[in-house]
C-alpha cells in the first residue's frame, strides 16, 4: 500500500518536470524565431463586421436575459414593466434585422446596386430573395423606434408611479 | 425590370435616426428624473444606465447615419470611407456596453433583492418595535389612567366609608385578638366614656358581666360572628351601657383569628323606655286592681266602722267590750287608709286642682317635717329656682308626693345625712323638674324598677305597707308629670358617682288659659 502511494507520488513528479520543459521551449522557439513573433496579432478586414455581429448577438442575449428574467420575477409587474419586456422584444427583432443585414450586404457585388451613394440608389436587376432581404432589412427603424417609444412609455410609467408613492 | 429605389430605405434611416435619438432621450429624461426621486432604488439605477447606453447608441447610430447619408449624398465619399470605421466601431462599443449594462443587472438586482429583503425585514422589526411601543405607550397610558381612575374610586370609597366611620351614632370599632381597639369611632369613644383613646383601651375591659364576655369571645372563635348580641357595657364613667352588638371575626390566610370589627348600637334609651312602658303597664293594671278592691272594700270597712262606732255608744268607756270596739274602729281606720292611698295611687281619689307654686308646696312640707329630720341628723338643703312658674295640682296631693319622698331619704339615712331639694324650669320641655336627693344607703339595681310597685317595702313588717312610692308615683302621674330614679348619683357635669338616691320630679306648665279652664 505504501510503496503503490510512493510509486504515485514520484509519477506526479515526473509530470511537473515534463510541463516545465515543453514550456521551456516554447519560450526558447519565440526567443530565437523573431519572424513569427506572436507579441502582437494582426486585424484583418472582416474583424470589424465580426466583432459587430458578435455584439449583436452579445445584445440580443443580454435583452433575451432581461426579458425571461423580468417574465419570471414576480415583483416585477405592472403597465412598466410589460412596456420593458414590448421594449425587448422589439429590440431582439431589431438586433435580428440588423445581423441579417449585416450579413446579406457581404453577399451583395457592388453591381447590385446601381447609382450607390445617390438618391437615385437602386438595387439592380434581378431581383433576387437576398436584394428583397436586403432591402427590408434597410428599413431596421421601424422596429428601433418602437422598441426605444416601448422605453419611453416604460420610464415614464415608473417615474409617475414612484412620484405618487413618494406623494403619499 | 428597372430595380428596387433604395430612396425610401434613405428616408427611413433619416427620419428614423432622428426619432431615435429624440425618444431616447427623452426616455433618459424620465429615467433621470426617475433616480432623483428614489435615488436608493437598483432598479432605477439600473435603467438610468441601460436608458443612458441606448441614448448614446442611438446618438452613434442615428448621427453616424445622418453623416454618412449627407457625405455620401453630397460627394464626400472617401470622408466616411474615414469616419465609417470610427462610428462603426463606437456603435458596438455601445452595443456591447448596453448589454453588459443588461447582464450585469443580473447580479445587481440580486444585490438589490437581498439588500431590500434585510430592509424589509428591519423596516418590518421596526414597525413591529413601534407598534409594541405603540401598544406599551398606550397600555402605559391605560395602565396609567386605570391606576388613576382606580384610586379615585379608592379615595371616594374611603371617603365613604371613612364618612360613615367618623359619624355612625352607634360604635364602630376594629380591635386585634386580644380585643385591644386599633380603631374606633368617636361616637363608640363617647359611649365608653372618652374623649380620646386611652394608652390601655380594651374592649374587653367595658364587659359588664363575665357570662356576656365569654359567651361572646365563645361565639366569635367558633362561629366567626356575633350577631345582635345584647350585652352590658359599663363605661369609663361607671354608668350601665345597654348594646345590640353585632361583629365578625377577623381571619388570616390561615383561617386564624387575629382580630375582630363590629358595630354596637346603643339600646340604653330604647332600654328604659321599654323599662318604663312596662312599668306603666304593671302600674296601671295594678291600679286598675287596686281600685276595683279598695272599691269593694270600702263599704264594707264603712259599714264596719259605722257599726263599730254605734256599738261603742252601748258601752261605757273602760268597759272591755268599748275596748275592743276601739281596737276595731282603729283597724278599720287603718284599712281604710290603705284603701285611700290605693285609691291615690290608681287615681281613683277626688282631686282638687289648683294653681300652684312646687316652691311653696315643698316649704309647707318641710315646715311641719324639717324638725322631725334635724332630729334624726338629717340637714335638708335647699335650691329652689326663684322664677319657677305655677302648676296645676291638688295641693293637699302635692304636699303627699314630698312628704312620701321626705320619708323614704328619711329612712335611708338612719344614722343621718343630708337631703338636697332642688327646683327648676325647663323652657324646652315647659317642665317644672324638682328632685329630692339624700346621700343614703342607695337603691340596688335589682329591685329599683319594683320600687314603685304598691305593697313592695324593704322595711320590716308593720313598719311600712309598701305604698308610699306607689301613692307618689300614681299622684304624679295623675298630674300629667312624671317620676324618675336615680341610684346611685352621677354627676353629669364632673360624671363623678355619689352614693345615695335621688327622685326627678316633672310637672307641665299649663298656659295660663288653661289654667283658668281649670278654674272654670
Amino acid at each position: 500500500m505504501l510503496s503503490c502511494r510512493l510509486q504515485q507520488k514520484n509519477d506526479r513528479i515526473k509530470m511537473k518536470t515534463l510541463s516545465f520543459k515543453i514550456l521551456f521551449f516554447l519560450f526558447f522557439l519565440l526567443l530565437v524565431l523573431p519572424e513569427a513573433c506572436w507579441a502582437l496579432q494582426p486585424h484583418g478586414e472582416p474583424e470589424g463586421l465580426y466583432v459587430h455581429q458578435m455584439a449583436h448577438i452579445l445584445f440580443m442575449g443580454a435583452l433575451a436575459y432581461l426579458y425571461w428574467h423580468t417574465r419570471k420575477t414576480k415583483d416585477l409587474v405592472g403597465k412598466g414593466w410589460r412596456y420593458l419586456q414590448y421594449f425587448c422584444l422589439f429590440l431582439i427583432a431589431w438586433n435580428i434585422v440588423a445581423f441579417t443585414g449585416h450579413t446579406l450586404a457581404h453577399y451583395l457585388e457592388p453591381t447590385d446596386i446601381i447609382s450607390k451613394g445617390t438618391w437615385a440608389a437602386k438595387l439592380a436587376p434581378p431581383i433576387t430573395v437576398i436584394k428583397i432581404t436586403y432591402f427590408l432589412t434597410r428599413m431596421d427603424h421601424f422596429l428601433n423606434v418602437p422598441a426605444l417609444v416601448a422605453l419611453l412609455i416604460s420610464l415614464r410609467t415608473f417615474y409617475y408611479e414612484a412620484l405618487e408613492e413618494a406623494e403619499k | 425590370m428597372n430595380g428596387i429605389s433604395l430612396a425610401p430605405t434613405i428616408v427611413t434611416d433619416l427620419i428614423g435616426s432622428g426619432l431615435a435619438v429624440l425618444i431616447s432621450f427623452l426616455a433618459l429624461s424620465y429615467a433621470y428624473r426617475l433616480v432623483k426621486l428614489q435615488p436608493n432604488n437598483f432598479l432605477w439605477g439600473f435603467l438610468f444606465y441601460f436608458t443612458m447606453a441606448m441614448a448614446c447608441f442611438s446618438v452613434s447610430r442615428g448621427v453616424g447615419h445622418i453623416l454618412r447619408l449627407i457625405l455620401v449624398l453630397s460627394g464626400r465619399n472617401e470622408m466616411w470611407m474615414i469616419l465609417s470605421p470610427y462610428s462603426g466601431g463606437v456603435n458596438t462599443l455601445l452595443l456591447i456596453s448596453v448589454a453588459a449594462v443588461t447582464l450585469y443587472y443580473h447580479k445587481g438586482l440580486a444585490a438589490y433583492k437581498a439588500l431590500r429583503t434585510e430592509a424589509e425585514k428591519l423596516a418590518l422589526a421596526n414597525a413591529k418595535l413601534e407598534e409594541t411601543a405603540g401598544q406599551l405607550q398606550k397600555m402605559n397610558t391605560f395602565l396609567e389612567e386605570m391606576v388613576e381612575e382606580r384610586t379615585r374610586d379608592l379615595s371616594k370609597s374611603e371617603k365613604k366609608f371613612r364618612h360613615f366611620f367618623e359619624n355612625s351614632k352607634d360604635m364602630v370599632y376594629f380591635c386585634d385578638y386580644g380585643g385591644e381597639i386599633s380603631d374606633i369611632n368617636p361616637s363608640g369613644l363617647h359611649l365608653l366614656g372618652y374623649d380620646k383613646p386611652p394608652s390601655n383601651f380594651n374592649l374587653l375591659n367595658f364587659f359588664k358581666y363575665n357570662d356576656t364576655l365569654e359567651r361572646y369571645l365563645t361565639a366569635l372563635k367558633e362561629d366567626g360572628f356575633v350577631s345582635d348580641f345584647e350585652l352590658q357595657f359599663e363605661s369609663s364613667d361607671g354608668s350601665t351601657r345597654h348594646m345590640l352588638l353585632s361583629a365578625n371575626a377577623i381571619l388570616d390566610r390561615k383561617g386564624r383569628m387575629t382580630g375582630c370589627e363590629g358595630i354596637a348600637k346603643d339600646m340604653t334609651r330604647l332600654r328604659n323606655l321599654t323599662d318604663q312602658m312596662v312599668s306603666q303597664e304593671k302600674m296601671a293594671s295594678v291600679g286598675q286592681m287596686a281600685a276595683g278592691v279598695a272599691h269593694e272594700i270600702n263599704t264594707p270597712l264603712g259599714i264596719i266602722l259605722g257599726y263599730s262606732q254605734l256599738m261603742m255608744d252601748d258601752f261605757k268607756e273602760g268597759d272591755e267590750i268599748y275596748e275592743n270596739l276601739q281596737v276595731i274602729e282603729r283597724q278599720t281606720k287603718a284599712c281604710r287608709k290603705i284603701v285611700a292611698d290605693l285609691l291615690k295611687f290608681s287615681r281613683q281619689s277626688e282631686s282638687n286642682k289648683a294653681e300652684l307654686n312646687i316652691n311653696t308646696i315643698i316649704e309647707e312640707v318641710l315646715a311641719v317635717s324639717e324638725h322631725n329630720l334635724r332630729l334624726n341628723h338629717i340637714e335638708v338643703i335647699r335650691d329652689f329656682s326663684s322664677d319657677l312658674p305655677s302648676v296645676i295640682g291638688d295641693v293637699e296631693k302635692m304636699r303627699q308626693v314630698f312628704i312620701n319622698l321626705l320619708n323614704n331619704a328619711q329612712h335611708a339615712m338612719e344614722k343621718g345625712g343630708e337631703i338636697f331639694i332642688s327646683t327648676g324650669w325647663d323652657a324646652e320641655t315647659r317642665d317644672v323638674t324638682a328632685t329630692v336627693r339624700d346621700t343614703g344607703t342607695g337603691i340596688p339595681d335589682h329591685i329599683k324598677c319594683k320600687i314603685f310597685d304598691p305593697f313592695f317595702t324593704t322595711k320590716t313588717v308593720g313598719k311600712g305597707t309598701g305604698l308610699g312610692l306607689s301613692v307618689t308615683y300614681g299622684i304624679i302621674r295623675d298630674h300629667g308629670g312624671s317620676i324618675n330614679v336615680e341610684s346611685p348619683i352621677v354627676d353629669l357635669q364632673t360624671g363623678q358617682t355619689t352614693q345615695g338616691t335621688a327622685f326627678h320630679l316633672r310637672l307641665p306648665v299649663t298656659n295660663k288659659s288653661e289654667t283658668n279652664a281649670v278654674k272654670d
